[in-house]
């Protein structure tokens, strides 16, 4: 998974509303407010406060604003506790936080590799304790 | 065959004549002489340019101040040349970026032609390597005091609406910004401002407290705007300044032109001679 938190090679500030097809090849931060669709092969971060009215294609998202549109995801998708999404969602992981909102439908296509999980111990051999015959 | 473009303006007097002296004696010690065309209110940097493009020149060299380079620039139109630059003052902008130190390590590289392709950017039928301004300019606040600063940047928000890559229109509330192809702290593992990289950045400030005057001021100087948050940075070939209507764009300072503006990047059209220590 390309690392989300990479710094953004687009960013929407605050104050800045765009109308139309936001394309990108790199990591897009959005902070304003976008309508129309956003499209990057990389990753999309909604901040806090942001508004998008737009179909969403990304290769991985973080999602803290607010979202009216369909996301397509191909990687992971992150709803943080001020998300608020309404669309139809598709990805391969989907992690939803404690106080996100979400309406939509989900498809999830399990495909790409999940979120790390902590790593188990491998037990040795050696460590355990042979049963007395 | 070199041809020198000496300008005088924005130099004192005594100053440009010594520079001169020590000029043609480099050159000659590098032996780079060429034909040189001084500017005087009766041949412009435009005639002068017109001349070496009529004498079939290949080498055209800018000498003056980054305002002589850039006026050099914009009467071109199209014409090629290899473009090189030695700057006779103190402060210029432009001798950081091609890794020029001072008089004599400019005619040094000029005669090392060290020949870079990079980007170069249009608006209104002139050419720009640097940045061009709107709104706040770093040239607006460079020798205001701290308390003219804050009063400067305080100042109410511009409402502008530009046109990215035919593809969407941003709607912008700022207090100002600069669309950069290239500045002193520009290199290749740079994203933004990166010459080579067939790009344009447009870079927005939004309106900043008087906390964020005092420690960005330095930034906004440098056009390192992306160190301000909320900053909006757009990576981008054409911008079209759609309103309002009238409002300037400065180049150094000086206005290039009015809204409506088209600014675009033409992919490595320019071949300039540069030092080692370029920033790119």
């Amino acid at each position: 998974m390309e690392d989300i938190n990479t710094p953004a090679e687009t960013v929407v500030g605050p104050s800045v509303k765009i109308q139309g097809d936001l394309n990108s090849e790199g990591n897009i931060r959005i902070q304003g407010q976008v309508a129309g669709t956003v499209n990057t092969s990389q990753s999309v971060h909604v901040s806090e406060g942001a508004k998008i009215s737009a179909d969403v294609a990304a290769g991985n998202a973080i999602i803290s604003g607010e979202v009216q549109g369909n996301m397509k995801i191909s990687g992971n998708l992150i709803l943080q506790a001020t998300a608020r999404v309404t669309g139809d969602i598709s990805c391969a992981v989907l992690r939803v936080e404690d106080g996100a909102q979400y309406t939509g439908k989900c498809t999830m296509n399990g495909s790409a590799s999940p979120a790390p999980a902590a790593p188990m111990e491998k037990k040795s051999k050696s460590a355990e304790p042979e049963p007395e015959k | 065959m070199y041809y020198y473009i000496l300008d005088p303006q924005n130099i004192g007097e005594k100053a440009f004549e010594e520079r001169q002296i020590a000029l043609q004696g480099y050159l000659a010690e590098f032996k780079i002489n060429g034909e040189m065309g001084r500017v005087t209110p009766l041949r412009s940097i435009q005639s002068l340019v017109e001349t070496a493009s009529e004498r079939g020149v290949k080498t055209l060299v800018a000498c003056g101040t980054d305002e002589t380079f850039n006026l050099m620039l914009s009467y071109l139109q199209g014409r090629d040349f290899t473009i090189g630059f030695i700057p006779l003052n103190d402060s210029s902008y432009l001798a950081k970026i091609f890794g020029l130190k001072n008089l004599y390590n400019s005619v040094k590289t000029l005669a090392a032609r060290r020949v870079v392709k990079i980007d170069l950017a249009t608006v209104a039928k002139s050419y720009f390597v640097s940045y061009l301004e709107f709104g706040i300019a770093s040239s607006k606040i460079k020798d205001l005091s701290w308390w003219s600063s804050i009063k400067t940047l305080s100042a109410p928000s511009q409402q502008l609406s530009v046109r990215i890559d035919n593809s969407y229109v941003m709607n912008l509330n700022c207090l100002g910004g600069i669309v950069a192809n290239t500045r002193s702290t520009s290199s290749e593992s740079e994203t933004i401002a990166n010459p080579t990289d067939g790009f344009l950045d447009l870079l927005v400030i939004e309106k900043l407290n008087k906390y964020q005057v005092i420690k960005y001021k330095e930034a906004i100087l440098q056009g390192q705007l992306e160190k301000i948050p909320g900053t909006s940075v757009i990576k981008c070939r054409k911008l079209e300044f759609l309103e309002p209507e009238g409002f300037p764009l400065t180049i150094s300072g000086r206005v290039i032109t009015k809204l409506p503006a088209t600014v675009e990047v033409i992919q490595k059209r320019l071949r300039v001679i540069v030092g080692k220590d370029r920033t790119f």
